[in-house]
């Protein structure tokens, strides 16, 4: 496994913050890739999140700016009202072009460009959720064969989100919080 | 998807036949835009090259869609309140105060500033000037109408900032002195002494000179130069630089940032940047 990957995404929506969070602060803090979060967030509370991650993580969390690089070992949370994409070269472009599924950021948006650029270089992640965001991005990582795990239904808040990608695509894995944990720190 | 080669071949050929040039575009957000177009119109990325050729209407649509119109009234709160509490304050003895929308959108931009202003009783000094790409925007720039109960919430959403922090005393803005509600056609229409105040002028950024000799105290740019690439960005920085007095403010969005040659020749105070002088603020 070590090696075999150059980063990982992972969307959210309802229900991740915790999920997120505990992630962020049981990773080793040498973790090598970097983590490329989509989350959603409530209308109207627009500021506060990358603060709320922070807390508890050991590893530093960036809302990128338009144009910045990614760096490995670092976590990025696309901001809030803003589509994240990954370009190109490499770099975050981000974008007020309408909602996609709802929502700015939309999870597609961001693990469709993740999986164009990282190709089978990708781990993707979708964790629990109320909508249908997220499931067309983690078909194109699967498409492009990087490796894609789904939060276990039974283990989610909302498990619309989950059972929504269920129907379009077969992840590598269906896993709890506790077992995405380990296969990431199986990454370092 | 569309092959690369395909998208370079319509960007040259909408730069031959048109006013219009986008090749300095980034390349993910021209490509998502330009598959938005295919899908809502129909065709095929061929028919849309055969098209652009020769059908100068159907080019302004393309170029209307191209383009992404996202503005809020009072977008990000807090940017208006460094506005109204330090940076008008700061500058308030000036004869006149020249402001630039670049890329206005909507305008929605444009009328709060412009009510900050006449709240501080500065209105008479501003000189507005607000350009778009877009033409549909433009005319609706103009028209300052706007849908009530989608567009409402931004105005309640600044007066709870106020609320919590008054600024000078002031913990409420009474918005019903600038615009005509009419609740049962769900529209909210600024009232005319503010919509003749600036000039709306369709202007492509990138292409076209600028339509004004006067230079500017307060350039607002947000979360357009995120859909050039680092080149066309330059360009355009420098652009701003030449237009801008010493010590004068430009305002991008939440997550640009100046790069480059001109990264070192604005200074980033609070929310703004700062043209490059021996003079500087603290925010």
């Amino acid at each position: 496994m070590k090696g075999q990957y150059k980063a990982v995404v992972i969307g959210g929506s309802a229900g991740s913050f915790s999920v997120v969070s505990r992630l962020l602060s049981k990773l080793d803090s040498n973790f090598p890739l970097p983590i490329i979060l989509s989350l959603h967030r409530l209308k109207h509370v627009r500021s506060g999140l990358v603060e709320g991650i922070s807390l508890k993580s050991n590893l530093k969390v960036i809302e990128p700016n338009d144009k910045e690089k990614i760096v490995a070992g670092n976590v990025y949370l696309a901001p809030s009202n803003y589509h994240m994409f990954i370009e190109h070269d490499g770099t975050f472009s981000l974008s007020t072009e309408e909602p996609l599924n709802h929502s700015r950021p939309s999870i597609d948006h961001t693990l469709s460009s993740a999986a164009f650029f990282f190709r089978a270089k990708l781990v993707g992640i979708l964790l629990t959720g109320a909508n249908k965001d997220g499931a067309k991005g983690m078909k194109d990582i699967a498409d492009k064969k990087g490796y894609t795990i789904v939060q276990d239904p039974s283990t989610c808040d909302i498990d619309t989100m989950p059972k929504n990608a269920l129907r379009i695509m077969k992840p590598n894995k269906v896993s709890s919080p506790d077992e995405i944990l380990s296969f990431l720190n199986n990454l370092a | 998807m569309i092959e690369g080669i395909e998208l370079k071949q319509y960007l040259h050929e909408l730069k031959k036949h048109t006013a219009y040039d986008f090749s300095d575009y980034s390349d993910n957000s021209i490509h998502r835009r330009i598959l938005k177009i295919l899908k809502d119109y129909d065709i095929s990325m061929e028919q849309l090259i055969e098209r652009t050729k020769s059908d100068s209407a159907f080019v302004e649509k393309v170029v209307e869609e191209i383009t992404v119109n996202t503005t809020e009234l009072f977008r990000d709160t807090h940017i208006w309140s460094a506005f109204y509490e330090k940076i008008y304050p700061s500058i308030k003895s000036k004869k006149f105060i020249n402001i630039w929308h670049a890329g206005c959108s909507s305008g929605m931009e444009v009328y709060s500033n412009l009510i900050l202003l006449n709240e501080l009783g500065l209105l008479d000094k501003a000189r507005v000037y607000a350009t778009d790409i877009n033409t549909r925007m433009v005319t609706m720039s103009k028209n300052g109408q706007y849908n009530y109960r989608f567009n409402y919430r931004y105005l309640d959403d600044f007066n709870s900032t106020l609320a919590k922090k008054p600024i000078n005393g002031i913990s409420k803005i009474d918005f019903s002195k600038y615009f005509d509600i009419d609740e049962d056609k769900d529209t909210m229409t600024v009232k005319a002494f503010l919509r003749k105040v600036p000039q709306f002028i369709k202007h492509d950024l990138v292409q076209e000179e600028v339509p004004f000799f006067n230079k500017f105290d307060i350039v607002f740019c947000r979360n357009v130069l995120i859909y050039f690439n680092s080149k066309l960005q330059s360009k355009i920085f420098k652009l701003f630089y030449e237009q801008m007095y010493p010590g004068s403010f430009l305002l991008l969005g939440n997550h640009e940032v100046l790069s480059g040659f001109y990264k070192t020749k604005f200074i980033k105070n609070g929310p703004v940047f700062v043209k490059n002088t021996a003079f500087h603020f603290k925010y």
